[in-house]
């Protein structure tokens, strides 16, 4: 059996400057691999590195070295119009599909999946003001009983966010300054010193 | 039968895709509810549903026939009306006229004298008809730019019941609405529901669950979550929202 999701070496530099002067200005390095189905909590700062990582698990995004493996496919020999049958990207409130290939269609290969197997939400809007929050999260647990793959991106900016988080996912991810940590549970995610620097007051006291 | 079905629509926006493989049905008689957070597609979804953007894929069937690729004209003959989150009333005009332009009878008089529509009995009976169905009885030689905001969405609901539809379609009806006017306009839509078959579009949940029969909420393009008020309502986070705890 392969695994669900597999980052291997996997790499995103970002350049700036002339041709004769580039220094990166962003680099991503993720190596980690989800097993099975689940719910995943990703949480990091602001230009982290979390988009990216998202973008270079749905192929719309080229690595600059390493591979993605979604159920054993490289998400980026697959065909352009068929990993969205594999991996999806949503933003806010819709879906996002944007791909770009060198090569065409005819050369690469097929999904070999005929539904997403890995949905990535990115930031949803956890608004405190309403109950959407409870579908919200009911759905990640439906697709998780399909035994599909859910990456929750949250940012989180009160504790309510911490608390669904809780809830919601069986694994974490941290990401800050491109380095990408997977932590196994909870309580692992809270006693990782960059996260406790990371939620700051959130963390109140009450907490670990 | 469902009245109205739509199955496995799907429209995109270049890199966006607001509507993916979406199923709803509405039965006769019932009022439906579909919400969703700010964002959510929603009126993307009002717009597929009653004719004025095409699905890329899907089927949308009125009574079992297929009207995805009829002129938005064309349904509303079928009998799918549809009220706006933007008023769409002629300022000008009185409250009564406002609703015999709106008249089958009238629109089918076309090539004979506007004011003689006026000394119709026949039309005059049926807009008063209408008008008392949404509460504006008595009030028809008012301007309608005089109305308060509420009477004003009254008075809209009036026009596209003038059509004798089969299947009402209201879009964020409580927009611009304070708690008073919202809570007159839930009053008219469950007299109305003895009579018609609605669909209401709603980001307000309190709203929907008083008055659907039966809800979808739509997140992502998708269905997530489907049910009467009391089985959505049993949510936890719901709850705690309703109690003001999450706030």
């Amino acid at each position: 059996m392969q695994p669900m999701l597999q980052a291997k070496g996997l790499e995103k530099v970002y350049k700036r400057g002339s041709l004769l002067s580039r220094t990166t200005s962003f680099r991503l390095s993720a190596d980690f691999t989800v097993d099975g189905p689940g719910i995943v909590g990703m949480m990091g700062p602001n230009g982290s590195g979390k988009t990216t990582l998202f973008e270079l698990i749905t192929g719309s995004n080229t690595p600059s070295a390493g591979k993605v493996l979604v159920a054993g496919r490289d998400i980026h020999k697959v065909r352009t119009d068929e990993r969205d049958r594999l991996a999806i990207h949503y933003h806010q409130s819709y879906q996002v599909r944007h791909f770009r290939s060198l090569t065409p269609n005819l050369l690469l290969q097929p999904a070999g999946s005929d539904f997403p197997l890995v949905h990535l939400f990115d930031e949803p809007q956890f608004n405190t003001q309403d109950g959407y929050i409870g579908f919200m999260l009911d759905f990640f647990h439906r697709l998780r009983d399909e035994d599909r793959l859910v990456f929750l991106c949250v940012h989180p900016n009160e504790r309510l966010h911490l608390e669904i988080l809780q809830e919601a996912c069986d694994r974490f991810i941290f990401v800050q300054q491109g380095n990408v940590t997977p932590l196994p549970d909870y309580q692992t995610l809270l006693n990782h010193d960059p996260v406790r620097t990371y939620l700051g007051n959130l963390l109140g006291g009450r907490v670990a | 039968m469902a009245l109205f079905e739509a199955r496995n629509i799907h429209k995109r926006f270049g890199a966006r895709v607001v509507l993916e493989d979406i199923s709803l049905s509405f039965e006769e008689g019932q009022v439906s509810g579909i919400m969703g957070p700010n964002g959510a597609g929603k009126t993307t979804c009002f717009h597929v549903l009653t004719g004025r953007h095409a699905p890329d894929r899907g089927e949308i069937l009125l009574q079992g026939r297929s009207i995805v690729s009829l002129p938005p004209q064309r349904v509303a003959r079928l009998g799918v009306a549809r009220s706006f989150q933007i008023m769409n009333l002629f300022d000008d005009s009185t409250v009564l006229e406002n609703i015999v332009l709106a008249l089958p009878a009238f629109r089918a008089r076309r090539r004979k004298l506007f004011s003689a529509a006026f000394a119709d009995p026949g039309l005059l009976d049926a807009a008063r008809g209408i008008l008392d169905q949404v509460g504006l009885g008595g009030r028809e030689w008012e301007p309608s730019v005089s109305l308060s905001y509420g009477d004003r969405r009254a008075l809209e609901i009036g026009v596209a019941l003038a059509a004798q539809p089969r299947v009402l379609f209201l879009d964020e009806p409580t927009s611009g609405l304070g708690t008073e006017a919202t809570q007159n306009l839930a009053q008219l839509i469950k007299r109305l529901r003895q009579r018609y078959t609605i669909v209401i579009i709603e980001h307000d949940m309190r709203f929907l669950f008083q008055l659907a029969d039966r809800i979808s909420v739509i997140h992502w393009g998708q269905v997530i979550a489907e049910g009467t008020p009391e089985q959505l309502r049993a949510n936890k986070w719901v709850q705690r929202s309703a109690l003001g705890e999450l706030a």
